[in-house]
């Protein structure tokens, strides 16, 4: 415990403050207990660096907004907006950010699992002795409850007598509602009781486990079949779901089942209650993914075949390309040298079409491997840069700020990310000259953000562009191009315990950036 | 002097007639096999300084063509380099005992240099 908090120390002192004594490291310590025992949510952004990023977030923060530190620290606060960005309440706060004021706003943000929240939100300048804004807090409440309180409030009076004599009708109607939903779902569902009894399963876990309701309703889940769910580790997850209210989220069972054999399941389970009726109830729903993981398997075995058989003649092409190259008479046209070459590029293009198409299939299903080292990261960016600098007429690419010069990852895979960022930059911004890529430090993480000046990526395509391939169709057609690349540099950036997004207003230039822990140990301590 | 030999096994004639178009331009005698199962004969016959080797072939594979050839003492010695567009390419070239492995599609400068510095071993 006491190390943790020294790390969070010196993440959030980030070497700014150089402390004299040590009751005043003893002070700050405390000071950092006290602001995680807070039930406010509360973040402290960088007004020096691009886009105003979050550099500190008590505990409470992660709690309000679902999110966790990794995927907090270095972002601009406005992502809790997700794609609710036309609230009066934005303007409000952008209008204080710039002069420097403080406001305080009641409006919609979503955790990370979308559900809703009304955010009360506080938020200060810190400003130096000569009066410049260095940096924001601001203190987020969740005031959903009171929020709905007023709503409720509000329409009550109008609805309350149409209320009382439709309830006894809708009640029946939704309760006969929700049971033909819970016995047509292709899950199978299990409700618990509190000390893991079956009160009731659906149709469908009937026939995929092929038993009756008698042997198993009544009964205690760790009984079933041949014991498939007695667990111990499942045991652990589920009985710390009523104290905690966690859910138990992919759970994999691989198991010799009862009538039904070797399947793989994925299990998911919640805490639920229907107010006035039951709580403390556990859902469990069951999906047989053994079909889904072959066919997934399958996929990546006719992947690497057709990576295969399709390289076998691109290497003769190549090849022949090269010796053509080289017994090229010396009395030949300068157009057809320059046939030659591009034939030579359109090759390498398509060498990379079909390595990208294998790292996707590999990375999908999770056999990746990364080959960490340390490196100096500022220079890899810098010669990155500087190759695609040296193939690029079109725009300048400027390099601002530094992050660091020891960074243990895999240098090919982050130097494959930035390319990728960088060509994306260049491609959809025809009409601008310029491109910026900044690096900066932001409490234990390293950021870099790549910056165009393009046509931008309207809000709802946002999330698309960072599909699977298999709706790269759709993208393709409006970002041509753009489809494999990113899903790839999203799960690299993923794999190194890092986030990958996109800010974006149409029109107006995108801005892609990532981020990634410095400190190995601190990140895997979840 | 006499011009060494180069022995290329690979089941696409494609890359057979360019490797040795290329490697006889370079100044060395080719062989090429393109049905991996008549590897032993033509080692045993025109006993070869250099043997390229492609890894998926029907019947038999490389990696099975390499192993009998590193357990038979006479076949031992011979400098052998793997070239396969397989991305399980290196390990396997490695675990059969390749002396160096290059991955399809290669540039053919490197695959020059490559033999060159294998067969003046
Ligand atoms: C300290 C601080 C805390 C903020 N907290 C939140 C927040 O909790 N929720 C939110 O939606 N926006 C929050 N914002 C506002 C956004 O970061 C951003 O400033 C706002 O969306 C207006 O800017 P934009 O028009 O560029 O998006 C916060 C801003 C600052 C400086």
């Amino acid at each position: 415990m006491e190390n943790r908090k020294g790390h969070e120390l010196d993440s959030l002192n980030n070497g700014e403050f150089t402390f004299s004594n040590d009751t005043l490291k003893q002070d700050l310590s405390l000071l950092m207990k006290a602001l995680d025992s807070s039930i406010s949510g509360i973040i402290l952004t960088d007004n020096q660096q691009p886009d105003n990023p979050i550099i500190y977030c008590n505990k409470a923060f992660e709690r309000i907004t679902g999110y966790q530190r990794h995927e907090i620290i270095g972002h601009n606060c406005r992502f809790l907006q997700k794609e609710d960005r036309n609230q009066k309440e934005r303007a409000v706060l952008r209008n204080a950010v710039k002069e420097g004021k403080e406001c305080v706003v009641e409006m919609r943000n979503y955790q990370k699992n979308g559900t809703l929240f009304w955010n009360e939100l506080y938020m200060s300048p810190i400003k130096d002795e000569q009066g410049n804004v260095c940096y924001f807090i601001g203190v987020q409440n969740d005031v959903t409850r009171r929020k709905k309180a007023e709503q409720e409030l509000l329409h009550q009076q109008d609805v309350m007598e149409a209320q009382i004599s439709e309830r006894t009708k809708s009640l029946k109607e939704s309760e006969d509602y929700l049971s033909s939903i819970v016995q047509t779902v292709r899950e199978s569902l299990v409700v618990l009781n509190p000390d893991f009894k079956v009160l009731s399963v659906n149709e469908h876990f009937l026939k995929t486990f092929k038993v009756g309701k008698e042997e198993t309703e009544g009964r205690l889940l760790y009984d079933l079949g041949n014991g498939q769910w007695n667990i111990p580790q499942l045991k652990e997850l589920l009985e710390n779901i009523l104290p905690t209210n966690n859910p138990v989220e992919e759970f994999e069972v691989e198991h010799d089942f009862p009538h039904i054999g070797k399947k793989l399941m994925l299990l998911n389970a919640h805490r639920i209650e229907l107010e006035g009726q039951y709580k403390d109830r556990i859902l469990i729903a069951i999906e047989d993914i053994t079909d889904r993981r072959e066919i997934e398997r399958r996929k990546d075995d006719f992947l690497s075949i057709a990576s295969h058989e399709l390289k076998t003649p691109l290497t003769t092409i190549k090849g022949y390309v090269q010796i053509m190259q080289r017994l090229l008479p010396s009395d030949i046209s300068d157009k057809f040298k320059d046939i030659l070459k591009k034939t030579g590029i359109y090759v390498e293009r398509l060498n990379t079409l079909i390595a990208d198409l294998l790292d996707m299939s590999r990375i999908q299903t999770g056999n990746i491997e990364l080959h960490r080292e340390t490196f100096d990261f500022d220079k890899a960016i810098h010669e990155a840069v500087e190759n695609i600098q040296a193939a690029t007429k079109t725009h300048q690419i400027i390099i601002k700020g530094s992050a660091t010069n020891s960074y243990t990852g895999d240098e090919s895979h982050i130097v494959q990310v930035i390319n990728n960022l960088l060509s994306n930059a260049i491609k959809y911004s025809p009409e601008s000259d310029e491109v910026e890529v900044y690096l900066s430090k932001v409490s234990n993480f390293l950021k870099v953000a790549v910056k165009d000046k393009g046509m931008g990526i309207k809000i709802e395509d946002q999330k698309k562009i960072f599909d699977r391939f298999f709706r790269v169709g759709e993208i393709q057609q409006r970002f041509p191009g753009m489809g494999i690349g990113l899903y790839v540099c999203e799960q690299i950036i993923k794999n190194h315990g890092g986030t990958l997004w996109v800010e974006s207003e149409f029109g107006q230039g995108s801005t892609f950036s990532f981020t990634l822990p410095l400190d190995e140990r601190k990140s895997n301590v979840q | 002097m006499y011009n060494k030999t180069i022995l290329i096994c690979d089941d696409d004639e494609g890359i057979l007639d360019m490797l040795e178009l290329i490697l006889e331009e370079t100044g060395y005698r080719i062989i090429p096999v393109k049905n991996s199962l008549l590897i032993y004969e033509e080692i045993e016959k025109q006993s070869p300084d250099l043997i390229l080797l492609d890894l998926w072939m029907p019947v038999l594979s490389g990696d099975q063509v390499l192993r009998t050839l590193r357990k038979n003492p006479e076949t031992n010695n011979i400098p052998v380099i793997v070239i396969s567009a397989s991305r399980e390419g290196q390990r396997i070239a490695n675990e059969a005992g390749a002396d160096d492995f290059i991955a399809k599609p290669f540039d053919l400068d490197q695959l020059v240099n490559r033999v060159q510095k294998l067969i003046a071993a």
